[in-house]
């Protein structure tokens, strides 16, 4: 489907690595596993040790914090990178957003204390605002929005489900996978915010400057073949 | 920004304006702040989150310009209406725009860009895209690759889909958004017909030469408006080939604009190393009836700032050297001198300094003379800053300013 095309580009194209932003944390594995599917052997990122830069083959992979990854790609540091839609949709950077790698997979909810549920209602009601804590404040703010429900946002780095017993927040916006950490802080989901999985994103430039490379790339990690 | 950074700029601004020049386009100026309602006209929501908005004394609503397109339609709707058509304008503007912060973009930038308002497709589109590329290179960058897609495709396949206003709105803004993931999950929708779906599925990821008009033909040829599109596409693909720069163009369906107001073809350009487009444009050709003058038009604008990155990237940055020369010596001297250097073209940096520090001063400024005035003459000084033979003031015009630099200096 994609056209071969030979352009100005095409010699200076060949000689150079694509670069490839990838996270550590909960979404390596599923990513050294897509990896795997078109050539790449894991050990040569698992045994980096220290390194965060490691040239192998036709890729220079570039490790980074989940959250950062789209950073990498829209600034045009990394040519093409993997990150869940959560973080995607949180920092809203004009990357492409080409293929739903389908691991990585979760929910963000809106939850909160199971036995302060009046209490919340009422809160509301008397004070007319809702004091929600959460990693991501815009996805948060968008969802309330569009609502119409007023929130105060209170920006946690971590532990958000701590949030409400230690008296910050009434209500929490955050990602959940099975749900246990919520219910082992007497959590309970009371809404669904979206539902995200790992994407494999792009620069734009990259896309048009080394289109050849970048295609062999994406259809390689398409994990359904495109209709 | 400091001198010579400003001159590099400079440099590239002109070369571009040179070649619009070239092909007949003439350089307007457009007040910075412009009534909000006016830019809003054009650009619709999109205005909201990019404008700088602020009142005047008198209450009214006034805003930054965000771009330049809009601005220049208003002139060409209200000063040139009783003007021969096409009107050909350019540009060498600061537009300003609002982000949200932490972002790493700048709010305000410098755009070369120009209108062609009353040229119609295909002409049209395929000479703003050859004055586009011929701009480029003039400014001496290289690898640069201007990405064409058309807007008609996608909205035409989306009214053929049967579907409501809100699933077309969102096909249309995860195609904004180069969210193709998206476009999928609606594609999948159900009561999308199995053409459709491979069509929306398929088309945005097409690209290449003229090769991919063949392609998008076969997926999507099926909807008249498609249909049209591409035959207007691979006319220009045709002139562009005739202009002798189709080998710097790509064609590209997933190209998208982020502004609402085009109706045909966009372009982006990008260049290699560089992540984020150097310029971008397209097709408006409902913008001039909002100003009550409807004619086709299309134009594009490149960020200088931008350019300026990517020359330095492949190290192609224009010469600009600060100063011709450097002239020490007792001021009475030195005036009389440096004013006959000045009227034979060289610029002249008068200094206090003498000797070994007057010829560092020299390297500093990138001064290809260090000069010395004393009452029997105008001396060349050596490495050390002894002063060795006479300098002769006729001959500076013909040997002393650097060849080609690959630009004018100005």
């Amino acid at each position: 489907m994609m056209v071969k095309r030979s352009t100005q580009a095409a010699g200076s194209e060949r000689a150079e690595r694509l670069k490839f932003a990838i996270p550590k944390g909960a979404l390596a594995g599923g990513t050294l596993e897509a990896l795997a599917s078109i050539g790449v052997d894991p050990r040569v990122i698992k045994e980096s040790g220290r390194q965060l830069v490691i040239a192998t083959g036709r890729f220079e992979f570039i490790i980074g914090k989940p959250s950062d990854i789209p950073v990498y790609v829209a600034s045009g540091a990394a040519d093409l990178g993997i990150a869940g839609k959560d973080v995607l949709a949180e920092l809203d950077l004009d990357v492409a957003e080409i293929v739903d790698l389908e691991f990585g997979e979760c929910r963000m909810v809106v939850a909160e204390p199971e036995n302060k549920r009046e209490s919340v209602e009422e809160a509301y009601a008397h004070l007319g605002v809702i004091r929600v804590a959460t990693k991501y404040p815009r996805i948060a703010e968008r969802h309330f929005a569009s609502r119409g429900v007023q929130i105060e946002i209170v920006k946690l780095s971590g532990n958000i489900e701590i949030a409400p017993l230690i008296g910050i927040a009434d209500q929490i916006v955050d990602i959940t996978q099975t749900g246990t950490t919520l219910r082992e802080n007497d959590l309970v989901i009371v809404d669904e915010v979206m539902r995200s999985s790992a994407r494999l994103i792009a620069n734009p430039g990259s896309l048009c400057t080394r289109s050849e490379a970048m295609a062999e790339v994406i259809s390689g990690l398409s994990v359904k073949p495109l209709q | 920004m400091l001198p010579r950074e400003a001159r590099e700029r400079t440099h590239i601004a002109q070369a571009m304006l040179d070649v619009m020049s070239a092909w007949g386009y003439g350089a307007v100026e457009t007040p910075v702040a412009e009534e909000y309602a006016v830019l809003q006209a054009g650009v619709g929501k999109s205005l909201e989150g990019t404008a700088f908005p602020f009142f005047d004394a008198d209450g009214q609503l006034l805003a930054l310009r965000p771009e330049m397109t809009v601005p220049i339609a208003r002139l060409a709707a209200t000063r040139l209406r009783d003007k021969l058509a096409p009107h050909r304008l350019c540009y060498h503007s600061d537009v300003f725009r609002e982000h949200a912060s932490l972002r790493g973009q700048p709010r305000q930038f410098t755009q070369v860009g120009l209108e062609l308002i009353g040229g119609k497709t295909p002409a049209g589109d395929a000479e703003i895209i050859a004055v586009l590329v011929e701009a480029l290179r003039a400014t001496g960058l290289s690898g640069f690759i201007v990405r064409v897609g058309t807007v008609e495709a996608l909205e035409a396949l989306i009214r053929v889909s049967g579907k409501d206003e809100p699933w077309r709105q969102a096909v249309l803004g995860a195609a904004q958004s180069r969210n193709l993931v998206a476009i999928d999950a609606l594609a999948g929708a159900q009561d999308v017909s199995a053409q459709v779906r491979t069509a929306l599925v398929t088309l945005p990821r097409i690209r290449g030469d003229r090769r991919s008009l063949k392609s998008a033909r076969e997926v999507a040829g099926f909807c008249d408006g498609v249909s049209d599109a591409l035959e207007s596409l691979e006319a220009t693909w045709e002139l562009l080939e005739a202009a002798g720069v189709d080998d710097a163009v790509s064609i590209d369906f997933g190209t998208m604009r982020s502004f609402g107001y085009y109706t045909g073809m966009v372009l982006e350009v990008f260049a290699p190393q560089l992540g984020v487009a150097i310029g971008g444009g397209g097709r408006y050709d409902s913008l001039m009836s909002e100003f009550d003058s409807p004619m086709p038009a299309a134009g594009f604008a490149v960020g200088i700032e931008r350019v300026h990155i990517a020359l330095s990237q492949q190290d192609r940055l224009p010469q600009a050297e600060d100063v011709d020369a450097v002239l020490g010596g007792e001021a009475s001297h030195a005036f009389a001198a440096a004013r006959q250097l000045r009227e034979s073209g060289m610029r002249v940096r008068q200094s206090l300094r003498a000797g070994e520090e007057l010829v560092a001063e020299a390297a500093a400024f990138g001064a290809k003379q260090v000069l010395l005035a004393t009452g029997e003459g105008l001396y060349r000084l050596d490495e050390k800053g002894s002063p060795q033979e006479p300098f002769d003031i006729g001959q500076s015009l013909f040997s002393q300013r650097p060849a080609s630099t690959g630009g004018k200096v100005t």
